[in-house]
Formats: C-alpha cells, sequence, structure tokens
C-alpha cells in the first residue's frame, strides 16, 4: 500500500470514526447522566454514578408512566397506520390511474412538502377548536394522516410495481380495491415496512403539534411530559434523562425489529 | 372452448387510432397467432380481447356473448403474461388456485384441478416453492398451469417465450403444441418471433401499425404473401426485393429485367393486365430459393461482402450492385471470402413480383 493510499484510508477511518462518535456520544451521555445526580450532570461528570435507582423512583414517582405510555403508543400507532393506508391508497391511485389532471393534482400534494408548519399551526389551530377537538388525540392525528413525503415515497416505489400483476388480478376476478390489499400490499411489504418505521418516529416523537392542542395532563404524550420536566424551575436531570431513555425505546425496538425490511423498502420492494 | 369473432375493432387513444378497424374469426380449437413488429397493436389487440383494454368501437364476441363490456374474469379467458406474472408472495401451488379460491370454488375442486396441471406440466416437486425459487422456465410453466387449471374457453398468450434462452425457448414452444393438441382449446398468441408464429399456428394474423395485413395458414403466407410487408415478415432469413422493370406484358405472364443488371430477364406467371411495359417493380426472391449457377431461368452475378457459415448451410450477404444488398443461402459455399465473386441462378417459378407500391402482382 503506498503512502497516498494510505493516508486516503486514514482519513476515510478518521471520518467515519468522528461520524460515529457524534452519533453514539448523545446515548452514551443519555446513559450516564441518567446515574448521576442533577449536580454531577451539571457539574461536568463523564462517567457512570450510583443515582440511577432513585432517578427511576423518582421519575415513577413525578410520572404517571403508563398513562403516558398508552397517550403516547396509541397516537403513534392509530396515526401512522391510517397516515400508511391513506399515502399508499394515495400513492397507488396517483401512479396506476391515468388522467389529465393526475399530475396537476400531484403537483399540488407535492407543494404541500414546501409549506412549513409554522404557516399551517394557527389555522389547524383555529379548525380543531372550531370542531371541538382540542385537547384530544384526534387532533394530533388529524393533519398527519395525508402525508405528502409518504405519498410521494408510495408513487415512487409502485413504479417498480409490475403492472402485469395487476391485469393478472384483473383476469383472476380481482376488484381494484382487492388487488390493492390483496396483491399490492403484500407485494411492496417492505416499502410498508420502510414507510411504518419513518412515520412511527414522526409520530412517536411529534412534540410542536401536540404542545398546542394538548392542554391537559391526562391526554399528554411522553414528548410533552419530558419537556415539561426539563423546563421546571429546577429541572433534575438525572430523571429527565431517564424519560428520555424511556421516550426512546420504542422507536429504538421498531427500527431493530424492522430493520432489514427498512434496508430492502428504501432500496425498492420489487426484485 | 369457444370462437371468437372481431368486428370492425378499434383502439383510440385520444386522436391517436392505434388498431384501426380488424376483423377476425377464430374457430372453436385454432391457435391463432397474432404476428408483427414491435408497435404494430397485437399486444393491444389482444389485451382488448382479454379485456384489459377498452374497445373504443367494434364488437367482440365469445362463443356467441358479445363481451364489449364484460369483466375480463367473466370473459372465459385466462392470460399468460410476458413476465409471468406470478404473484412473488405465494407458492406455486397457491398462484394456480388464487382464481378459483377468488371465484369460490370448493377446495377439493381446486385441489383436483391444480393437481391435473401439476401432473400435465409435471410441476410437481415445485408446488411449495415461492416464484423467485424458479427457473424462467419453471416460472413459465406455473403461469400456464394457472390458465389451464381455470378451464378457459379461450387461451391468451402474451409473448410468453420472450423472456427466456433460445434453447428453453424452443423447448416450451414444443410443449406448448403439445398442450394445445392436448386440450384442444381455443388459442390465441402474440408473438414478434416469426419462427414461433410458423411452427405454432394454425392461422397466422399479420399486422402492421394497427391494420391486419394478411390472415392464413403458415404456409400460405409463405407461399403466396399479399404484400412485400408479409413476404418480408414471414421467412427467415427475410426475402431479397430487386429493383426491376417490366419490359413485356402478354399472355398471361409479365417479363421484368433486373435494374442493376438488365440482362437478368424472368417471364414470371401473373394477369397481363397488372401491369405494363415500363412499370418499375420489386421481384422477390428467398434467400433459400437460390439455385446453383445454371440451374435457373437466369444467372445472376454477386460481389460477396460477408458469408456465415452455420455448418449445414451458409448465409451469403452479397451486393447485386452497390445499392442493392441480398442475402442467398447457399449449401456447400464453405470456403467463400469478402470480395469474392459468386454466380446463382434465379427461378420465375419460386419468385414473386410487387408493384411500386408493395402489392402483389399475381
Amino acid at each position: 500500500m503506498n503512502a497516498s493510499r494510505l493516508f486516503g484510508t486514514a482519513l476515510q477511518y478518521a471520518f467515519l470514526g468522528l461520524a460515529a462518535f457524534l452519533s453514539i456520544f448523545p446515548f452514551f451521555w443519555m446513559l450516564i447522566s441518567a446515574s448521576n445526580t442533577s449536580i454531577d450532570i451539571i457539574g461536568g461528570k463523564t462517567s457512570f454514578g450510583d443515582a440511577f435507582a432513585t432517578n427511576v423512583t423518582n421519575f415513577f414517582t413525578q410520572v404517571d408512566v403508563p398513562l403516558v405510555f398508552w397517550n403516547s403508543t396509541k397516537v403513534a400507532v392509530l396515526a401512522t397506520v391510517l397516515t400508511i393506508v391513506v399515502s399508499s391508497l394515495a400513492g397507488y391511485g396517483f401512479e396506476m390511474f391515468k388522467s389529465k389532471a393526475r399530475e396537476r393534482v400531484y403537483s399540488l400534494v407535492l407543494l404541500t412538502l414546501m409549506i412549513p408548519f409554522g404557516a399551517l399551526m394557527i389555522p389547524l389551530f383555529m379548525m380543531m377548536a372550531k370542531t371541538g377537538l382540542i385537547n384530544t388525540h384526534i387532533a394530533i392525528m388529524l393533519p398527519t394522516i395525508a402525508s405528502a413525503f409518504i405519498i410521494f415515497y408510495f408513487r415512487q416505489s409502485t413504479k417498480a410495481f409490475p403492472t402485469e400483476l395487476r391485469d393478472a388480478a384483473k383476469v383472476d376476478g380481482l376488484k381494484e380495491w382487492q388487488i390493492f390489499f390483496y396483491i399490492y400490499m403484500p407485494v411492496m411489504r417492505s416499502t410498508y415496512a420502510a414507510a411504518f418505521v419513518i412515520v412511527f418516529m414522526t409520530n412517536w416523537n411529534n412534540y410542536l403539534w401536540p404542545l398546542i392542542v394538548l392542554q391537559s395532563n391526562e391526554t399528554k404524550t411522553i414528548t410533552l411530559v419530558v419537556s415539561s420536566l426539563a423546563s421546571a424551575y429546577y429541572p433534575d436531570y438525572g430523571v429527565v434523562m431517564i424519560g428520555t431513555i424511556l421516550a426512546t425505546l420504542p422507536t429504538l425496538f421498531v427500527f431493530f425489529v424492522m430493520q432489514r425490511q427498512f434496508v430492502q423498502g428504501m432500496l425498492g420492494s420489487v426484485k | 372452448m369457444a370462437d371468437v369473432r372481431l368486428t370492425d375493432i378499434r383502439k383510440r387513444f385520444g386522436s391517436l387510432e392505434i388498431i384501426k378497424g380488424v376483423d377476425l374469426s377464430i374457430t372453436t380449437g385454432e391457435f391463432v397467432v397474432f404476428v408483427g413488429p414491435s408497435g404494430c397493436g397485437k399486444s393491444t389487440l389482444l389485451r382488448m380481447i382479454a379485456g384489459l383494454e377498452d374497445i373504443s368501437s367494434g364488437e367482440l364476441t365469445i362463443g356467441g356473448t358479445v363481451m364489449n363490456d364484460v369483466d375480463p374474469s367473466k370473459r372465459g379467458i385466462a392470460m399468460v403474461f410476458q413476465s409471468y406474472a406470478l404473484y412473488p408472495h405465494m407458492t406455486v401451488r397457491e398462484n394456480m388456485g388464487f382464481a378459483l379460491k377468488f371465484a369460490g370454488m370448493a377446495k377439493e375442486e381446486i385441489e383436483r384441478r391444480v393437481n391435473d396441471a401439476a401432473r400435465i406440466l409435471e410441476l410437481g416437486p415445485l408446488m411449495e416453492r415461492k416464484p423467485k425459487a424458479l427457473s424462467g422456465g419453471q416460472r413459465q410453466r406455473v403461469a400456464i398451469g394457472r390458465a389451464i387449471v381455470r378451464n378457459p374457453d379461450v387461451f391468451l398468450f402474451d409473448e410468453p417465450l420472450s423472456n427466456l434462452d433460445a434453447e428453453l425457448r424452443v423447448h416450451m414452444r414444443v410443449e406448448i403444441a403439445k398442450l394445445h393438441k392436448a386440450l384442444k382449446s381455443t388459442i390465441i398468441y402474440v408473438t414478434h418471433d416469426q419462427v414461433e408464429a410458423m411452427t405454432l399456428a394454425d392461422k397466422i394474423v399479420v399486422l402492421r401499425a394497427g391494420i391486419v395485413e394478411q390472415v392464413g395458414a403458415p404456409l400460405d403466407l409463405y407461399d403466396d404473401p399479399n404484400n412485400t410487408f408479409v413476404a418480408g415478415f414471414i421467412g427467415s432469413p427475410r426475402m431479397n426485393f430487386l429493383n426491376a422493370r417490366v419490359i413485356s406484358s402478354e399472355a398471361g405472364y409479365i417479363t421484368v429485367a433486373l435494374a442493376s443488371q438488365p440482362d437478368v430477364k424472368l417471364s414470371l406467371s401473373a394477369q397481363s393486365s397488372a401491369a405494363k411495359p415500363g412499370d418499375e417493380v420489386s421481384l422477390g426472391v428467398r434467400p433459400e430459393h437460390f439455385r446453383p449457377a445454371g440451374q435457373g431461368d437466369a444467372d445472376l452475378v454477386l460481389d460477396v461482402d460477408v458469408a456465415e457459415h452455420l455448418g449445414n448451410t451458409s448465409y451469403v450477404y452479397a451486393n447485386v450492385s452497390p445499392d442493392e444488398r441480398i442475402i442467398v443461402e447457399h449449401e456447400g459455399f464453405r470456403s467463400a471470402d469478402s470480395r469474392d465473386r459468386l454466380t446463382v441462378g434465379v427461378s420465375a417459378g419460386s419468385s414473386f413480383l410487387f408493384d411500386s407500391a408493395g402489392v402483389r402482382i399475381r
């Protein structure tokens, strides 16, 4: 190996090492902080402490953990399932049905990607207020169901779905909705898995919109609870980090369970 | 089994007409092949029969019933696709039985039909496999099996062998021919491969740009083509067309001289009124119809360009003149090299005459 190639390899490893450090360090810091007291954390302690059990006890004392997790799980799972069903139907429709208006409508859908959420917050809040949905979980889910990005993702993936499968299914006697549920969905399961991971993470981590529409403690999700712990007058950072760990676990679980399908889905479902 | 009748069938996409009025009658048990170059509309026509494309105008009947607006699954057809179109998430058994299960057929009857088809197609050991674990030929057999179990009136094949390698294609061609013999069913088969058309068909329908150019038995099309398109399309290598001029036209014979070699004159049996002296025509000669020098009605001198030696025969690509290149099948021409000069005989009896519009002069 000559000197310039050695230097290039060393540079690659240095870059990858830095990227790995930047990715892993927050988790490492989170675990260290969860085992220390607030005073140790503020003091910059970077080793494991012995306050883990105390922090856990305090977290469970201060937070109604089953209720908060139930709220987050309910909202994230329902919103994810609804988003995927609605957006995949739209993506399938945009790709399969040809009409003169199709591309114009699709462009409008994509245009909504350009509108920042900040511009939609007030109109959405007014809509929710007028329909009496403030402080309900439906109010969190409704605006997320028709996702322009997921529609785009499904339309692009549907391009790889063989049209002859659809033709064969028609000859076999299936109606369009049956083709969608019996043929398209199983064939595109990797695409669905990847979409599930993306949408579930987005919904689980959703913070701003729930902060606006959820007003009572009974409806709050984990992100709001952790945030409220951190913004207390004297925040207990050890307890906050326990909350952060617990809030991270479900998304990690979903990702690791669906990792293979996620990668397949991002590369294309149909081989 | 049923007959199929197409009456002035047309297909339009906006102002563009793809199928321009097809009239066709297919009798029960007949093996009909739609053949033509890419984009001629043969697959569109098949999809219209299947119900996968709407019919813009005209009438389609299967077994005497008008099928224009009938759902594909209710037309009594089964279709085999070019890419097999097997459901990738189902096993071979599930693929074959899916349509029957969906139609609400009893489990025992599905099992019986699937097993019968598997036996005919020798699919027994593959029944629990998924399509991705099968070779191309096996997938195609499963696709055919999926069609067989439906016991359709009409089988539709859309270029089913195009994705297979040359050897497997020949094997599957024989399998399909055997299947037709065994089932005695009506088959409509689309291909752009004229060898498939010639070997499989009872009747060939030659299409060009949405129009039926000629319908007939394979050898009838080979022996008696209506125009230069059919003459060129049927037969491999394709027919040679030599520029010629009519010298005389009388007593049931038309005598022509080649434009490039005026000494080469041939008198062909044809209606004298079809051409008059001075008319420009094309003389069609198939590569396999050239004779050794002196054994035809006239001799043609060629400059050899390239020779392909296939073992049993050789194809010689040669120039009649700098602008006219032809192919000659020449047995025992193994030592030929480029720039050799070759003399071959042409017989009037195996040549064809076409007018300047490409229409056959008979």
